[in-house]
């Protein structure tokens, strides 16, 4: 069929050697044909280290970046990510790769963190985040944070990362007063973060404080609220309560206990060059701050996609039956059992569940409705797909009805072939590498870090049983006449606020994160926020939406500024969850009627086209505006409230508080 | 592999250069980019290659490429 294939049945050589020998003669076609024949899932570092050098050779630079960042998914050794970090850096500039995201990052250190930012910019460049990295010198955090000249504020940063570690605690080894020094080191911390957030638009992620492993108390220290070692936790607690939703942590003292305190810090690369963190552990550290500075991005992942047989329970249901399961029983059982109840848990969080695998509907579904032990119940699933088409076309389904991206999936299924054609054909989807021993299934899960929230609201909570409730409505559209008589079934009211304290972490969220339809796509901070709401000449409206299945909680968001007798749109989103059913209209007639109070007399919108939101390119036009004229790349809209009167929404009722009275029916 | 190639393998992995070669006389100011920073992650490169470790005196001073490999065969590394 092709030499590659030849050679192999003529030596006994592997692929990834046969490679070497094609590179060695200059023959770089050939040995990338065979490297991609040796590559496993997930392929080694050695591996895609190769691939990148061969296709930068062939001046195919898109494939020499994809193969230097899978490096991150080979496992966290140092050596092999800083060499993937130079390939893809050297590459990137000539594939002009398209980052999902571009952020600024300031790099603010109490130790040596030269190997630190590499780290970090290929982990986030797995994630799709291109990062523009500042770093302070040598130990210099405070300097640059108090300086309001220094290069931190002139560098105008996104995101301020504090890596700081244990030994920069102002703490004695023995207190006669912990309260009283506990409380001054975390003001210390505070204080910073105050004046970062005053000088500068950027959000703070902190490294928390990992405890040493050498502790001069041994087991007392335990006992006593002096010393260092209790202090230290005493920080890591009150620095957790202070942060609240406006500075994200990253929990380094779990990670440092979960690679083993030994390895987190070694005294030698310590005394050297001042690593307070091993360089062994830098991977780990590095794809952790990625998945907390990604989920402040909102670019966490939503939806766990679930294979059933052998993923779920153990065996196959349609062969083995309700009794022949393993689910409970045995050690195999024990561990599905405790996987469904960690799928549990993540669904409490706000992670969306949905179920996709090849079998008959009725054999499907039994377990969940009739197997004792099932922790999984039908009502947790949002949406359920048991039938034998392909795994890739079931998933665009449930993208589809949930109306979700692809990227905001997680595939789980523990049969390799399934998890190759998924990674093949939807490429958007990430694909968890379940293991062979179920035992582990939940740590591999754990492992996975793009679930990752950066606060935790009601709605949160709530997601899969609205999703669910979506997924219900999608069926109703269809069986409802006209789309009138579906909006009229649907009993929606609405709740439009101003915005409030309460609401500001989900509003946050909300603008972090939604990308379709987003008018201006501003990603206006909580601070940013904060002032909008002391500013008198902005209007903030803040859109709750109930129908007769779901509080489907805060969904849209508008932001306008009082300019004379125009009232401007600054931002204009509304989560996917609720897109087709008239919110955008409600919206503007809210904005309407504060206008009309403020004494307007036009509402001025732009619309800033991006790759996400053609979807939203019609909305003012649906609504009677006019273009007037086009700036830097964005249109320009206007409503004239004289001449046109207020737009008006029969679907959904405004309300002050949700009417119940028949809403059940 | 012999214990020349896969130090040289190591060096090549942590200058990012695949036309590299070794000669037991070179020092630091022979291999470009052979700076501080570098010097941390090629000691830390070969720790982990050869499964050995360096005192923190040797992580500072070794810079001989035929010092480095007498250290590696007094460790065992063949």
């Amino acid at each position: 069929m092709n030499i590659a294939r030849a050679q192999c049945a003529a030596s006994a050589l592997t692929p990834e050697a046969r490679g070497d020998a094609f590179r060695k003669k200059g023959q770089v076609e050939q040995a990338i044909e065979a490297y991609l024949e040796g590559v496993a899932a997930p392929p080694s570092a050695a591996l895609c280290l190769k691939l990148a050098r061969c296709y930068e050779q062939m001046a195919n630079y898109a494939e020499a970046c994809r193969w230097a960042l899978s490096i991150v998914d080979a496992g966290d050794d140092f050596t092999s990510w800083q060499a993937g970090w130079t390939s893809f850096q050297r590459n990137a500039q000539k594939a002009r790769r398209p980052a999902v995201r571009s952020v600024k990052v300031a790099l603010l250190g109490s130790y040596t963190t030269t190997q630190l930012g590499p780290m970090l910019c290929l982990a986030a460049g797995k994630l799709g985040i291109h990062i523009d990295l500042y770093e302070s010198r040598y130990g210099q955090y405070q300097q640059d944070i108090l300086d309001h000249k220094s290069a931190l504020y002139a560098f105008n940063p996104n995101i301020v990362l504090l890596a700081v570690h244990e030994g920069d605690l102002h703490l004695p080894e023995y207190s006669q007063r912990p309260e009283e020094d506990v409380r001054q080191e975390v003001s210390r911390w505070t204080g910073l973060w105050q004046m970062v957030t005053e000088r500068s638009r950027a959000r703070i992620v902190q490294h928390n404080f990992a405890l040493p492993c050498e502790v001069p108390t041994g087991h007392l220290a335990t006992r006593l609220s002096g010393s260092r070692y209790m202090m230290t936790q005493a920080v890591n607690t009150r620095l957790g309560e202070a942060a609240a939703n406006t500075v994200s942590l990253v929990d380094c003292e779990r990670l440092s206990a979960l690679i083993g305190k030994q390895r987190w810090c070694d005294p030698r690369y310590w005394n050297v060059s001042k690593q307070a963190v091993a360089l062994e552990a830098l991977p780990l550290l590095g794809r952790h701050t990625a998945a907390v500075i990604a989920s402040d991005l909102g670019l966490s992942r939503k939806c766990l996609v679930l294979d059933l047989d052998n993923t779920l329970w153990g065996g196959v249901i349609a062969e083995d039956g309700l009794a022949g399961i393993k689910l409970g029983q045995g050690p195999d059982g024990e561990a599905f059992v405790a996987f469904q109840e960690y799928l549990l848990k993540l669904k409490r969080k706000g992670v969306i569940l949905t179920v996709c695998s090849k079998n008959n509907h009725a054999d499907a579904i039994q377990p969940f409705e009739t197997h004792p032990e099932m922790r999984l119940k039908l009502q947790d699933i949002a949406l359920f797909i048991a039938n034998w088409e392909s795994k890739p076309d079931n998933i665009r389904t449930i993208a589809k009805t949930l109306q979700i991206g692809l990227d905001a999936l997680v595939f789980v299924d523990d049969n390799p072939v399934e998890r190759e054609i998924v990674r093949k054909f939807l490429p958007e989807v990430d694909v968890i590498p379940l293991p062979e021993d179920p035992s582990y299934y939940l740590r591999t899960l754990a492992d996975y870090l793009l679930l990752e929230t950066s606060s935790l609201t009601a709605e949160d909570t709530e997601r899969t049983d609205q999703y669910r409730a979506r997924a219900q409505i999608m069926e109703l559209e269809v069986a409802a006449g006209s789309i009138e008589d579906f909006y009229r079934s649907l009993r929606m009211q609405a709740i439009v606020v101003p915005f409030d304290a309460s609401q500001l972490p989900r509003i946050t969220q909300l603008i972090g994160k939604t990308n379709q339809f987003n008018l201006t796509t501003r990603r206006h901070g909580m601070a940013q926020l904060e002032a909008f709401v002391l500013d008198k000449s902005y209007v903030h409206l803040a859109l709750r939406l109930r129908d007769r299945y779901t509080d489907h909680g805060l969904v849209s968001v508008m932001i306008a500024r009082q300019q004379g007798d125009i009232l401007d749109i600054d931002t204009w989103l509304m989560s996917c969850r609720v897109i087709g059913r008239t919110v955008e209209t409600t919206m503007l007639e809210q904005l309407c009627r504060r206008a009309a109070q403020l004494g307007c007399t036009s509402l001025r919108g732009t619309y800033i086209p991006t790759q996400k939101n053609a979807m939203a390119a019609d909305a003012y036009a649906k609504h009677g505006f006019e273009r007037v004229g086009d700036n830097e790349g964005s249109e320009v809209w206007t409503y004239d409230l004289t001449t046109k009167g207020l737009i008006v929404n029969a679907f959904v009722k405004p309300v002050d508080s949700w009417e119940l009275a028949d809403g059940a029916s | 592999m012999e214990l020349h190639d896969r130090l040289e393998e190591v060096f090549r992995q942590v200058f990012d250069n695949e036309t590299l070669t070794l000669t037991n006389e070179m020092t630091a100011p022979d291999i470009e980019g052979w700076d501080s920073v570098a010097h941390i992650n090629l000691m830390f490169g070969i720790e982990q290659a050869f499964g050995v470790r360096f005192k923190g005196n040797e992580l500072a001073e070794m810079k001989n490429i035929g010092e480095l490999k007498q250290f590696l065969i007094g460790k065992g590394a063949s």
